[in-house]
């Protein structure tokens, strides 16, 4: 979206419950986010004390002056409704994956699908974080995996709460872009 | 990806289902109520309907995002969210002193004035309150 002479760039954070996107925003935000977290009572799934149920937001301004807003959604299933609302408007998706979790994989695929349901043209990065060191073709499967479904996405090894490991996925996520919307060139450069 | 929460496993709270079915049979206009938890699980319904676990979701969800506005805006915490439709009312209440934290959302038909909405929501509320501690 282009206001006067400055952009504004929406992206959206998700995953499924525990994967980092509220540290991941948190990290890079240059505003104190807005959160929705609330009690978790699903300590099964993942045992954490709190869990988003709206939205998280945030913003960071790139060197051109462009503002990229950072949306967070909740990770549970039963927000879905939530992701699509999310979803609207924003240029691309950063797919954030718990590399330590045996349904890994299989959360990597159905998020990934149901993301680019509702936006095929949709761009992907995928940060996936605790994930073993000594596995060095983890990130391999993971992008021939997204691929056997028709999505191409760079694949990286994050901790989301380190500034740079999550500035590294929005920044090839605008890259990825810049190949494709021209409007984008002005902002990444 | 099934729920584990211990608040879905509890197979509904039977005081705060009851209670809900003496608000609605007193308040015809009200066409759904629901318990919810802060983190979206159904914890009552009535009357039974295919749309509670989600309207729970989003009950949720809403809460949350006015607490967020409440507190970004400066003015203390969010007590009640009002929704007015083409043709009804939908009004979600913060349960007091529940933890983990519960709301109750009420449905209601367009006939429905929403003062007196509130007033019966706020008194279920209230009983809900003491139902859930018991």
């Amino acid at each position: 979206m282009i206001v006067g002479n400055e952009q504004e760039l929406k992206i959206v954070f998700t995953g499924p419950m525990g994967a980092g996107k509220t540290t991941a925003i948190r990290s890079i935000s240059d505003i104190p986010p807005v959160s929705t977290e609330v009690d978790n009572t699903d300590r099964a799934t993942c045992d954490k004390d709190s869990t988003t149920v709206g939205l998280d937001y945030g913003q960071l301004v790139l060197e051109d002056g462009t503002s990229v807003r950072l949306y967070g959604t909740p990770g549970q299933e039963r927000f879905s409704f939530m992701w699509e609302i999310l979803s609207k408007g924003a240029i691309g998706v950063i797919l954030l994956i718990d590399g330590s979790t045996p349904t890994a994989l299989e959360d990597l695929r159905s998020y990934a699908q149901a993301f680019h349901r509702f936006s095929p043209d949709q761009a992907f990065v995928i940060g996936v974080g605790r994930s073993n060191p000594e596995d060095a073709g983890l990130l391999d499967r993971y992008a021939q995996a997204l691929a056997a479904g028709g999505i191409i996405a760079p694949v990286f090894d994050v901790d989301v709460r380190k500034r740079e490991d999550v500035l590294l996925l929005v920044e090839t996520l605008l890259c990825i872009l810049e190949t494709q919307v021209p409007e984008i060139n002005n902002a990444v450069h | 990806m099934q729920s584990t929460s211990r608040i879905a496993e509890k197979a509904k709270f039977p005081a705060a289902q009851a209670r809900l079915a003496q608000f609605v049979a007193a308040n015809p206009d009200v066409t759904l109520s629901l318990v919810t938890s802060s983190d979206g699980f159904e914890v009552a319904a009535y009357p039974a309907s295919a749309v509670a676990q989600r309207i729970c979701a989003m009950s949720s969800s809403l809460q949350a995002l006015s607490e967020a506005i409440a507190r970004e805006a400066g003015r203390g915490s969010s007590r009640n969210l009002i929704i007015e439709t083409d043709n009804g009312t939908i009004v979600v209440l913060g349960i007091p002193n529940t933890a983990p934290r519960m709301s109750l959302a009420v449905i209601a038909s367009g006939g429905e004035i929403l003062g007196r909405l509130l007033w019966a929501a706020r008194n279920c509320c209230a009983a809900l309150e003491s139902d859930l501690q018991a």
